[in-house]
């Protein structure tokens, strides 16, 4: 019983933090910035590309699509950074030299940015109704929310794994930007994804966020939770698939540094 | 002899906010209504302890602060209203790791700052090879210079600064983190630039490097100029005392100060040395004044006494106030 | 005043460019920015915009193109006065007797030239692996608009980087305005799209007219009347520009020095 109490406040306490960490970092009015103007100035762009392209009909396919992916914002920027933030900060060492539990400790680093990434994707749909004709009509609106939420907590697990490789690397925001411009693309957000050829396709399944837009798609179309279920599934296998993936480089990483005495890497 | 440099009631003042939620100003005074003139061709220095206002005062005649009230005048041009003219004609050193691009190599970082500077190619070209070597860095210029020595980095800034070949230097503590033979050979480099008739503000917290180069040397401290004078005519301040330095092990406190009261002491500094202090007594008295020093050290582990004639550094603790 | 400057230093501004470049060639943001987010935004151009035909292709790459001047000119040159600062420089380059604002010329002239390599990339890119074949209509005005539009570009960054020194608040929303001008310039699509009320904003950023010019001379078919106009508004605006920007500098050299910022102790 106890082990679980401490557990649940070391989970609490490790998530707190590394959201005060972001706000300390990020000023209030650069959040607000990054939160609502920029999701909308990014759908924006690409709907009216998108309508351009294909013509004013297929507005909602890059509402669609741009809306879930703004989930990738705290996957990526968030999670990664606040588990490379200890390397700059220099508290690897002490985090490393705790007998807290390394499970707990590392997932709720993410849980928080979970919570953040959904609000932020429910922002831009919101965007999406009020200002680009979006039609949730038929939508089951529980199931896109459960979408939603798989999707924030796929990114997340990849900001996980993207988290643990950015203590190795030295240019972590160069492949943060990489990753993120790159879902744009694969993540079928703005593209058909059938109409890429087939080795950019088995990428794009190997990505996160690529089921949770079919989804989305399928469900605010009228389609049913059964029918978007399979990919919600695998969305958030692919999830835990990149979380449990950078679990292990975490752990690794713990290992390899303390017996090469590098955990001060920068 | 014309004054190169002409500073007239300058006042620096420095405002720091403090505080997020409720606000308050903070006004500290860095440098507070000095006045002196320094001659062309002339080297002098700046001196006193860390904090009292040299940096300040030496960026304000760079031009990279505007006085508070005040003016300054650099071969007749006004630092504020004629910027440019003056950088025309300065060349300023504050060292360290601030000031060149470390990612380039020691001849980039130079060709960089000689087109900064404005100066003809053709003379850069030919410049350039003769300041590294003058500076002792020919064989290293084209490694980057962030694998320069602290040393090497030093001596680069002073081939940056001689680039446009200015009349005027000013050096902000450019030993400070050279070891001992870098720093003295540093020294010889500054004597060998004023011999070219270079006039050189040199600012520093070493006593012994201004009274061994300086022609005229400003004691400065917490924004005032306390002295003003040769080095010799600093030193006659303090000609009326001996100072009695006593090798002491971990004295307490209360008696340092007990010391310090007796009527005798005319000032008394206190030096740390590892795990021992060197107690630095000036008297009138001299040396007889020696056994009533040991009994008011009654009680203490005591080492070395030495009686001596007062040096400049003495004659700077006690225009100073003993505080350092 | 201030182009009497450029003269006299573009010795010193080609140095500082050269030097830029040099420096900035692994420095993993700039390359980002530069190359990589440009070429993203072209093969994403490239899928969207591929049933609308092949002419279709140099639009992209030249539209991909300004989304990354854009982009460098927002945050490489507009941070460049402050990533100065942070790295103890910047007393240096304003103590010296060349004005502060021509150097920072010679910075957006090399991220400028950087960027056009983008285009060049994504040209190539486009042309090798889709197979394009890129026509660009009027080569020789082409080229004319493209030193235009690098002239206007610069400028127009002469103007953000003081801002964003001085107003720290506007920098904030560094992050927000990378799309929205995107979308106002039409760099990849026609500001027709848009509601009417945006056109007079539109009008007036110079990297819509530039956008006007590029696409106008490569695949819009535009004619000499409307070239010379998008011209003569990227001329008048760099001219603004560079008043405005000797003025922005001169505003924010002083207050610095009042207020002791050039240092960041």
């Amino acid at each position: 019983m106890r082990t679980i109490v401490n557990n649940l406040r070391l989970f609490w306490q490790g998530t707190l933090l590394s959201y005060i960490a972001l706000f300390a970092w990020l000023r209030p009015v650069t959040y607000l910035a990054s939160k609502i103007v920029m999701p909308l100035a990014q759908m924006l762009f690409f709907t009216f590309l998108g309508t351009f392209a294909t013509g004013s009909g297929n507005a909602h396919f890059y509402v669609i699509g741009n809306a879930i992916q703004i989930a990738a914002v705290s996957g990526i920027y968030g999670v990664t950074l606040s588990i490379g933030g200890d390397r700059w900060a220099g508290t690897l060492p002490y985090l490393f030299g705790t007998p807290a539990n390394r499970l707990v400790l590392f997932f709720g680093r993410a849980f928080m940015h979970i919570i953040d990434g959904a609000l932020g994707v429910v922002v831009a749909f919101t965007w999406g109704v009020v200002l680009l004709g979006l039609d949730l009509s038929h939508t089951n609106l529980p199931a896109l929310a459960l979408t939603i939420t798989v999707a924030t907590i796929s990114t997340c697990g990849l900001g996980l794994l993207m988290g643990c490789l950015s203590l190795i690397t030295a240019n972590v925001m160069f492949v943060n930007n990489t990753v993120y411009f790159a879902l744009l693309l694969f993540s079928g957000a703005n593209v058909d994804i059938n109409s890429l050829p087939v080795f950019m396709r088995a990428i794009s399944y190997a990505l996160p966020l690529t089921r949770g837009i079919l989804s989305a798609r399928l469900l605010i179309a009228g389609k049913s939770l059964s029918e978007a279920m399979p990919l919600i599934l695998g969305e958030l296998g692919i999830g835990l698939i990149y979380g449990v993936l950078g679990y292990f480089l975490f752990m690794w990483f713990e290992v390899v540094a303390k017996r090469r005495g590098t955990l001060d890497l920068v | 002899m014309m004054n190169a440099i002409v500073i007239n009631h300058l006042r620096r003042v420095y405002r720091a906010t403090i505080g997020v939620i409720r606000r308050s100003i903070k006004e500290v005074v860095a440098v507070d209504d000095i006045s002196f003139e320094i001659g062309e061709g002339e080297l002098f220095g700046l001196l006193g302890p860390n904090g009292a206002g040299k940096t300040t005062t030496v960026k304000v005649l760079a031009t990279l602060l505007i006085p508070n009230s005040g003016s300054v005048s650099i071969l007749g041009f006004d630092i504020v209203k004629d910027a440019n003219e003056v950088r025309k004609r300065i060349g300023f050193i504050f060292g360290g790791e601030r000031g060149l691009y470390w990612r380039l190599s020691g001849i980039d970082n130079l060709r960089y700052f000689a087109s900064l500077y404005h100066v003809d190619p053709d003379v850069a070209k030919k410049r350039i090879p003769y300041l590294l070597e003058l500076v002792g860095l020919k064989d290293r210029g084209n490694e980057r210079a962030e694998g320069y020595s602290r040393g090497m980095k030093q001596r680069l800034h002073v081939a940056r600064t001689l680039l446009h070949d200015p009349g005027i230097l000013f050096l902000d503590e450019p030993t400070i983190g050279l070891d001992p033979v870098g720093a003295r050979e540093f020294r010889q480099v500054i004597l060998d630039l004023q011999s070219e008739n270079k006039t050189i503000l040199l600012t520093t917290h070493y006593m012994f490097e201004a009274d061994s180069l300086c022609q005229r040397i400003a004691i400065i401290d917490q924004g005032r100029i306390v002295a003003l004078d040769t080095p010799a005519g600093l030193k006659k301040h303090v000609s009326d005392l001996s100072v009695i330095e006593v090798e002491i092990y971990g004295a307490p406190q209360q008696v340092i100060d007990g010391l310090r009261a007796l009527s005798f002491v005319d000032s008394l500094s206190v030096e740390e040395r590892d795990q021992r202090q060197m107690l630095l007594v000036q008297t009138p008295r001299g040396a007889e004044a020696v056994p009533d020093v040991m009994s008011a050290l009654n009680g203490q582990r005591i080492g070395r006494v030495i009686v001596r004639e007062p040096t400049l550094e003495d004659a700077y603790v006690r225009l100073v106030g003993g505080k350092v | 005043m201030n182009f009497k400057n450029l003269f006299i230093y573009w010795r010193t501004v080609l140095m500082v460019a050269e030097m830029t470049i040099r420096q900035q060639l692994n420095d993993g943001f700039v390359i980002f920015t530069i190359l990589l987010q440009p070429m993203i935004i072209a093969i994403l151009g490239l899928y969207m915009l591929k049933d609308k035909g092949p002419q279709y292709a140099m639009f992209v790459v030249v539209g991909s193109g300004l989304t990354g001047l854009w982009s460098s000119l927002l945050f490489i040159s507009g941070n460049s006065i402050s990533w100065e600062r942070w790295g103890g420089m910047l007393e240096a380059l304003v103590g010296v007797p060349t004005p502060f604002e021509v150097i920072v010329f010679g910075k957006n002239l090399a991220n400028v030239i950087q960027s056009l390599l983008s285009m060049i990339v994504a040209y190539i890119f486009a042309a090798l692996f889709f197979g394009y074949s890129l026509n660009i209509d009027q080569p020789f005005l082409f080229i004319l608009s493209l030193v235009l539009s690098v002239f206007a570009f610069i400028s127009f960054g002469l103007t953000i980087a003081p801002v964003f020194v001085m107003y720290r608040g506007v920098q904030q929303w560094q992050n927000a305005m990378e799309f929205p001008i995107y979308i106002l310039a039409g760099f990849l699509f026609p500001i027709a799209l848009l509601p009417n009320w945006t056109t007079p904003i539109s009008y007036f950023l110079p990297p819509y007219w530039a956008a006007r010019a590029l696409h106008g001379t490569s695949t819009a078919g535009a004619s000499l009347e409307q070239t010379l106009l998008a011209w003569g508004m990227m001329i008048v605006f760099s001219i603004i520009d560079l008043f405005i920007a000797s003025w922005l500098f001169k505003v924010m050299l002083y207050k610095a020095r009042v207020d002791a910022t050039l240092n960041t102790e």
